[in-house]
């Protein structure tokens, strides 16, 4: 099968489905008639992508192979994207070439083996998180009783569509176009319970937040512009990644004094990576994001847009390569790493415990790139899409199972304190989410201690004992504080009878419980209810079973210590030199916070009202 | 400019999106989806401007001039029109303009 030259669809299906549920009123107005066309075309699109992946692993690459480039610097070893497939059109007349009226504007796209990943990865989590909205959406129901689950699918197509458009794209502005339509899906999405006062503030803050970054973004792609009459990927003459062009910005003064133009782009570039991907100090709105549903939650602000942040670090390397900022991003990344790690401690809802654990492994990614570990940040990029949106969609299985107990008020069906025991209710999501606890938290053989130890064992390797150090103590913190959540919400004994009163006592969650994002008949509507909370149906637990698998597996595309380069090779890239120390430290601070989440947390609420042992501990300052 | 996109397709997106403004401005009652009807028939000429500067006149800049022109008036026109939409929602409670009719004569 040709899959290369079909590549172009997987964008435009989603986005096809965009637009028949937007505009046939036939589909639009059923439920199903909507959610059948959303998961048919990414299906479609899944399957495509990965015959796109198996092609490029065993037709050995792609055809296209790229003119010889060398972009090593200092200590940077990147060695190019390696061999490529590249089909575009003439969009419109090149507007700097006024004399010369040949030249066109080219959009098109660009498969290389980065890309080829990304796709992947990003069909697979997003038709595993359409399939699971199905049953997590389907009692949502509209204050006035109308359906607006039609709305729901077409708005997480039109935002797979654009993040596969740009994943696709062969050029920055074609790019940049995607990436603003991404942060209006998130706007949409993290505002779709609009009557929520909190949801339609959370929907402001992200878009105005990202916008902030999304500003520098452009300038800094004007300037590639401006510098090089091209946006286009590419090392040839004439497009941003031709090495003379690399030299040239690399030596050439900007206006700031002390600053060559490589290190103006990059840092205006790296602006945008700060938005999307919620780094310090843009990191803001992404705890507040949590506002939106939970498959929302999962898709966007886990698994691929914050991801796009990273991604176009990943794809502008040479640019950051030659630039001489990658300190600040390292420096950026280990401190958001460690920083939201700490924040996640002190955290009770079972989704914002989540959110800051995604800025904090946003954060390894970011600081991966920043110390020149460019493989092992992709590499983290995708294990972390698996088994971060298996943990989301997790929480939503528990959440939605909660609510049967507690009613239909989020304050309370998310607050782990109210949880316990959940094992018992829940089996299949209890085992999925272990699968992607111990991903997280580090622990062999699961995906997430080859990527994060690849990381930093890199850091080691490259002498930034700094980085190394900080994202140690991210990753035993991060150890801790999974291991609170677990043995809070899973072990224990179940609180969900008597509730936490409310924080915050506001009219609003009335209005919220009357509207209910899965109002069962035979639930009861009323909170305080004794049902037990119970297991999600199958459209919820296959999807998590699904990335359950990848969060155990996916680990074993590049294990170091087993002597498999597969990705390393894949990416051509040289595979690092295998060292035991680094995974044996990781290991260790690993089950170190493992055992002292135990033990802190082991019986740390036996009343819902019970207070936090740590906050115990710490007195004063713990309140 | 051999093999870009003809002028035709990009005159006829322009048409379109003038012609979904024109239908919006007429049918909507809600007052801020008149003024988005409004908005998309300015950049539809927005649209036309560019595309004629570019693919007939390249070299002069009285298309581009036009467009920003535009482009400053619509932001006037918004700021005025939605400060209106607000003072009316305060005074009134609604914002369709059906209800708003007190100056009809």
């Amino acid at each position: 099968m040709p899959f290369f030259d079909l590549a172009w669809l997987i964008p435009l299906l989603p986005l096809a489905a965009f637009v028949l549920i937007t505009l046939v009123p036939a589909i639009g107005r059923s439920r199903k008639a909507s959610y059948t066309t959303a998961i048919a075309l990414l299906a479609i699109s899944t399957v495509i992508a990965w015959g796109v992946l198996f092609q490029a692993v065993s037709g050995d690459g792609f055809p296209t192979t790229p003119e010889p480039a060398e972009l090593v610097h200092e200590k940077v070893h990147f060695e190019g994207f390696g061999t490529f497939y590249a089909r575009s059109f003439a969009w419109a007349p090149d507007s700097l070439s006024l004399s010369d009226q040949s030249g066109t504007f080219n959009i098109g796209y660009r498969l290389d083996a980065p890309v080829a990943l990304m796709l992947a990865m990003v069909t697979l989590a997003a038709l595993c998180i359409h399939i699971f909205s199905v049953g997590y959406m389907a009692h949502d129901e509209f204050p006035a009783g109308q359906q607006r689950q039609s709305r729901f699918f077409s708005y997480i197509a039109l935002f797979t569509a654009s993040m596969l458009g740009m994943t696709l794209a062969d050029n920055l502005l074609l790019f940049f176009i995607c990436w603003e339509l991404m942060g209006l899906c998130s706007f949409l999405l993290i505002g779709f319970w609009y009557f929520k006062p909190s949801a339609r503030e959370a929907a402001k803050k992200a878009f105005i937040t990202t916008r902030i970054g999304d500003v520098g973004m452009m300038l800094g792609i004007l300037y590639i512009y401006n510098a090089s009459g091209s946006l286009t990927f590419g090392t040839a003459p004439g497009q941003i990644f031709n090495p003379e062009f690399l030299t040239a910005i690399g030596a050439a003064p900007s206006l700031i004094s002390g600053m060559t133009v490589a290190s103006a782009m990059a840092l205006l570039l790296f602006m945008g990576t700060v938005g999307k991907s919620a780094q310090f100090p843009l990191h803001v709105w992404l705890p507040d994001a949590m506002e939106g549903p939970t498959p929302v939650s999962a898709l966007i602000h886990a698994a691929t847009m914050v991801a796009a942040g990273v991604f176009l670090v990943v794809r502008t390397y040479p640019i950051f390569a030659v630039s001489g900022i990658l300190p600040v991003v390292a420096f950026i990344g280990a401190f958001t790493a460690l920083f939201a790690a700490l924040i996640a401690v002190a955290q009770y809802d079972i989704k914002r415990i989540l959110a800051f654990s995604t800025l904090s492994q946003l954060g390894f990614m970011v600081a991966a790139l920043g110390i020149g570990a460019w493989v092992a940040a992709l590499f983290h990029l995708l294990t972390h899409a698996f088994f971060k949106a298996l943990l989301f969609l997790g929480s939503g299985s528990v959440i939605h199972g909660m609510e049967a107990t507690v009613g239909h008020d989020p304050e309370k069906a998310q607050d782990i304190r109210n949880m316990g025991a959940i094992r018992k209710f829940m089996p299949v999501t209890f085992l999925t989410y272990i699968a992607g606890y111990l991903a997280l938290a580090g622990i062999f053989p699961f995906a997430g201690f080859w990527s994060k130890d690849e990381i930093v064992a890199d850091a080691l390797k490259e002498s930034h004992y700094v980085v190394y150090g900080v994202l140690t103590a991210a990753a035993f913190l991060t150890a801790f504080y999974m291991t609170r959540q677990i043995m809070v919400v899973f072990f224990g004994k179940f609180r969900g009878y008597e509730p936490r009163p409310n924080d915050t006592d506001h009219s609003e969650a009335v209005a919220v419980a009357a509207h209910g994002h899965d109002d069962h008949a035979d639930h009861g509507h009323h909170a305080h209810t004794a049902h037990d909370p119970h297991e999600s149906p199958r459209s919820m637990t296959g999807p998590l079973i699904v990335l359950a698998l990848f969060a155990t597996l996916a680990g074993f595309a590049n294990a170091g210590m087993l002597n498999i380069h597969w990705l390393s090779e894949f990416l051509n890239q040289k595979a690092p030199e295998f060292n035991p120390t680094a995974p044996l430290i990781a290991t260790v601070t690993a089950l170190l916070g493992i055992f002292l989440g135990y033990l802190v947390y082991r019986n740390a609420f036996a009343r819902a009202t019970d207070r936090d042992p740590l906050a115990r501990a710490l007195g004063a300052a713990g309140k | 400019m051999v093999g870009s996109v003809p002028i035709a397709w990009v005159l006829t997106l322009a048409a379109a999106l003038f012609c979904i403004g024109l239908f919006g401005a007429l049918s909507r009652r809600n007052t801020v989806g008149i003024l988005m009807g409004i908005e998309l028939m300015l950049n539809s000429v927005n649209i036309n401007l560019v595309a004629f500067w570019r693919y007939l006149q390249p070299t002069g800049t009285v298309g581009l001039v036009f467009a920003i022109f535009t482009i400053t008036v619509a932001a006037a026109e918004v700021a005025v029109g939605l400060a209106m939409v607000i003072a009316v929602y305060r005074a009134r409670l609604t914002i369709n303009a059906d209800e708003v009719d007190t100056l009809r004569g």
